[in-house]
Formats: structure tokens, sequence, C-alpha cells
């Protein structure tokens, strides 16, 4: 857990990054600071690891303030992820996941057994460990600076608007990727983003800033969406963000109807495993059928999939793609009326912290 | 010996060079080539030597601090427009004849490269590099030992492979206070009129300094990591 206690940060020219933050950053969850750029998202992230020493203020990891630990050995214990990974170029991708072991002092056999098994967690094949770094994608290059942080299984990880700097497709599966990893390994994540969907994507506790580092509001993602504090928050979210709650809400609780009923004369073509593979009317065709998944599946997919289809209903598979049934767009209407009219009945609100 | 003076343009040129080379004392014994090229490698190589001491680790401390890096490019181009020949003088009329008089102007010509080039070899790391390296827990040292310097190793050697030529080409002044080298053969041959013997020693200094840098060009292209090499192609 990272407490700031009034922690600020005045530059020497007199100009203020950030003043006084009050803030408690949940153990094994994911807090995320969004907010424009210059709000001081940045500092107050490198106050954790004594990347910038604060001028006022405290802050605690685990309930020891930072400044009387070592810098160095502090920051072997967190792992740093950067936009620009900051990958040694001279050293094979193998030997950079390896850094902070090969500080730590393992020997060489080990740390790179270790630097293997990351490579494989974060997803990348094993022939990447002999190359080096430039002959990576962006992509690539960041998921070997996640590894890298995550070499010597710290439990806290910083990281700095890590997937900012990919094309989106890229940036989208990186944030999967992540989520995936935080699910199995439930570290301390602190992370940084001015991108407000990044920053519901990926947090259990979300804390939008103003500039000075104040902030503006913290709350999980749902409640976010539901119940911004303010205008600005509700600016700063942006459009649509009722529809772009129903993301967080599972599909569940939808009654469907018979794969096989018939609905303004369209009826759903299956092969033989009975996956859709289009609907028909008459002599018409459409080869493309928008699927959701119960349980698994969003809200937003179900509803996304009952008005792309020209039937007017979702198509419920399984997870093997299998028809299920087929929900009309009221019946996936009803069950968001039954997951509660207001903010975020539908998930527990979890991870509000100091829920100012 | 029977140049009879210039004149004759390519004929005489061969001539002479024929005649340089073919005399036996060219082979064997104090004037011959190999022994010369040796006397000359000698002292390039200790003047080399001294310079890196000298000026790589203050260049590359220079450099990671970021402190007067301006100041180090000024003092530089200043040392580089001190005259050698003035130098070997005031070495002489300092330290009197021997290895001194001819290392200090060598190494006062090579020492400003090699500390411009290890000041901005590692200057011009990569900030975002230098900052991750900071951030996952390499002490200030170990930056600069595993992040800056083999950052700035093609600078590094590039910066040498120039030293290296000028003080090759420069040790010819080693003979004026009779130390030998390839310039015996150049101060030798203009002292007694002996055009064959001038020509063949400054022919043998130009093959050198291209030789040199020839293998620095090879060193540069195969030795360093492929990170480095490939990375800012």
């Amino acid at each position: 857990m990272i407490r700031f206690d009034g922690a600020a940060k005045r530059h020497p020219d007199g100009t203020l990054a950030v003043e006084g933050l009050d803030l408690t950053v949940p153990a094994g969850r994911t807090t995320v600071l969004v907010g424009p750029s210059g709000c001081g998202k940045t500092t107050i992230l490198r106050m954790v690891n004594r990347m910038v020493e604060p001028t006022a203020g405290r802050v605690l990891l685990d309930g020891t303030d930072v400044a009387q630990l070592d810098a160095a050995k502090l920051r072997r214990g967190i792992g740093y992820v950067i936009q620009q990974a900051g990958l040694f170029p001279h050293r094979r991708v193998i030997d950079n996941v390896a850094t902070v072991p090969y500080l730590l002092g393992w020997d060489r056999k080990r740390a790179r057994t270790r630097a293997s098994e990351l490579l494989e967690l974060v997803g990348l094949p094993p022939e990447t460990a002999r190359r080096y770094p430039f002959q990576l994608s962006g992509g690539q290059q960041q998921r070997v600076g996640v590894a890298r942080a995550l070499a010597a299984d710290p439990p806290l990880l910083l990281m700095d608007e890590p997937f900012s700097a990919v094309d989106p497709v890229v940036r989208s599966g990186l944030q999967d990727e992540l989520l995936r990893l935080q699910a199995e390994l439930n570290k301390t994540v602190l992370f940084v983003t001015h991108d407000i969907e990044e920053a519901v994507r990926l947090g259990d506790q979300i804390v939008v800033l103003r500039e000075h580092g104040r902030i503006a509001q913290v709350a999980d993602p749902a409640t976010l969406l539901a119940a911004p504090a303010d205008e600005q928050v509700a600016a700063f979210l942006g459009r649509d963000r009722g529809l772009r709650g129903l993301a967080l809400r599972p599909a569940e609780g939808i009654v469907l109807l018979a794969a096989n009923t018939p609905l303004d004369g369209w009826t759903l073509a299956v092969d033989q495993e009975g996956r859709p593979t289009g609907w028909q009317r008459s002599a018409e065709t459409i080869r493309q059928v928008a699927v959701f998944r119960p349980g698994l599946d969003t809200l937003r997919t179900a509803l996304d999939s009952a008005v792309l289809s020209p039937a007017r209903v979702a198509v419920a598979v399984d997870h093997a793609g299998r028809v299920i049934g087929l929900a009309p767009r009221a019946a996936v209407l009803d069950a968001l009326d039954a997951a509660g009219p207001d903010t975020a009945a539908g998930i527990t609100a979890t991870g509000v912290a100091d829920g100012r | 010996m029977g140049a009879a003076g210039i004149g004759g343009g390519t004929v005489n040129l061969y001539s002479w060079l024929s005649q340089f080379f073919g005399d036996p004392d060219r082979r064997h014994g104090p004037d011959s080539i190999v022994h010369r090229v040796g006397e000359h490698l000698l002292f390039s190589g200790e003047a080399l030597g001294w310079a890196l001491l000298l000026a790589v680790p203050l260049g590359l401390l220079l450099g990671y601090t970021g402190k007067a890096a301006g100041l180090v490019t000024a003092l530089s181009g200043a040392a580089r427009a001190l005259p050698t020949l003035g130098l070997v003088t005031l070495a002489v009329l300092l330290a009197g004849v021997g290895d001194t008089a001819v290392l200090v102007p060598l190494v006062a010509l090579a020492a400003p490269v090699l500390l411009v080039a290890a000041c901005e070899g590692v200057r011009s790391t990569d900030p975002d590099l230098r900052d991750a390296a900071r951030g996952i827990g390499l002490t200030h040292r170990q930056v600069l030992w595993q992040v800056c310097i083999p950052w700035a190793l093609p600078a590094l050697l590039a910066g040498l492979r120039t030293a290296a030529v000028q003080v090759i080409a420069t040790a010819t002044v080693a003979s004026y206070v009779g130390l030998g080298g390839l310039g015996s053969y150049v101060v030798g041959g203009l002292a007694t009129r002996d055009f064959a013997q001038t020509i063949g020693g400054a022919l043998l200094v130009v093959l050198l300094a291209v030789a040199t840098q020839l293998l620095f060009a090879l060193l540069i292209r195969y030795a360093l990591p492929a990170g480095l090499r490939r990375a800012r192609d």
C-alpha cells in the first residue's frame, strides 16, 4: 500500500507541480492517475520511487517513508515501466529482462531462467530472447519493458503512460495483457495515463486529477462514469459515458428466445457445430453476425449485438461460439433495468479509497 | 647517393622510390623499414595511451554530469590550434632531448579529440534510457558503466581513430630530436638532400596512417555489439 501524506513538489524555479496530495493506493489493485497533461500525474508517480523527491510531505510505502530508504535499493524492489520502454540497446532482450535480478546479485543462469519465464508470461515467443531491442516492434518492446519490471517479482508496479506510444490496436492488446497478468499476479499497480478510456479499462480505482495534482475525484470506473463529481470531471470523461459504462457491467440475466425463432422474416443460419454463419430473409443474406457471450461479455457488447442485427435481436453464444439463444433489444434493456437504476449496482463498488 | 636534384616528374619519383626501397639498409639494421615503423608505432602508441588515460576518464565524467560541456568543446578547439613543432621545441627546452619531448606534443594533439569524443558520446545517451536505468535501480556508477559508456563506444572509437591517425602522421617530428621513427627518413633525407629517402619516408607515413584508418573502420564495423551498431542506423 502506498500513502501520499501531503506530498508536494515545487520546482527549483518556484513553480508548483503538485500541491499537498493525500491519497491511498490500495495493495493488490490497479490505481490509475488520469488527467490532462501538466496535471502532475507523472511527478506523483515518480515520488514513489524517489525519481522525484517531494519538497513537502511524505510518501509512505507499507508505512515506511521512502525518503528513509536507499534510492537504488528501493527502486530494485519496484517495477518501473515508461512510455519509451527504455531498453538497453546493447543488450539482448533476455539480458534486458534480467537486469534487476543481475543487480540483485542473482547468478546468470537463474536470472536468465527467470527472464525466459517472464517473456513467456508477457506473450513473447522464445526466439525473442536472443534479439536486440531495435529488432522488435514498439508493442514488443513495451512487453519486454513490462517483463523487465516484473523480473524480480516486485509487489508494486509503477507504469508511466506505458502504452501511449503504440498504435490503438497494439495498445488494446497490451491492455488486455495487463488485465490478464494482473488477474494472475495481483500486484499493487500505480498507472499514469491521459487516456480516460484506458483508465476506465484498467483501473480498479481511478484518480482524476486537475492542475497541480489536485484530486477532482477518486472512484471506481462505474461510479466515475455514472456519477462524475462535477462538470469538469464530466467534461473530461467525454460523451456517451452512460453507454461506455455498460462496458463495465456483465451481460447477465438476459432472457433468451430459442435460436430458431423467425423474426420479421429473418432467420439465423448456423453451421453443423451450431455456430452462426449469417442472417437470411428470402434472397437476402447478411454474413456478419455480431454475438455476445452471456456472463463473459458486457452489456455493451450485448446491446451492440442487438443494434447490429437486422432482426433486432442480440445473438447469445457459448464459449465455443455455438448459438444458445436470441435476445430482443428490449430483453437487453430489461437486464439493464434489473441491474439497478443507478451507478454500479451490477458490480460492487470496490477500491474507493478516499471517496472525495 | 646519386639523386641529381629535383625535376623530371614521374620518372624521377619512380626511380627515387625504387632506389629507396631497393637499398639493403631498408631491410636490415637500425635504419630498416621494420625497425623505423616499430619505433614510429611505439611513440604513437605511447602517446595515445597517455592521452587515453588523461582525457577519457575526465571526458566520461564531464559528459555524465553534463557539467562544463561547453568549456570542454572550447578548450579542445583551442588546444587543436597549438603548433606541434613549437611544442616539441618547448618540450625540449623544458625537459631536454628525450621521450618526453616527443610525447608531450603528441599527447597534446590526441587528448582534446578523445576528451570531446568521450564527453559528447556519454552526453548523447538517450535521456529516456538513462531515466529508465535509474528508475529500475542502477546506481550512478552503474548507469555510467552499463548504459552511458556502451552508448558512447561508437563515438569513442571514432575519436580514437581520428586521434590515432593524427598522432601517427605527426609522430614524424620525433626525428627532430633524434628519436627515430619514420621521420628520420624524411628529416634525414632533407638534411642530406637525399630526396629518395624523404619521399620514401613520407610515403610510408601516409601508408601507416591509411592502414590505421582502415583498422579502425573494421573495428567500428565488426567489434561493436550488434545493438549499438544497428540501433542508430
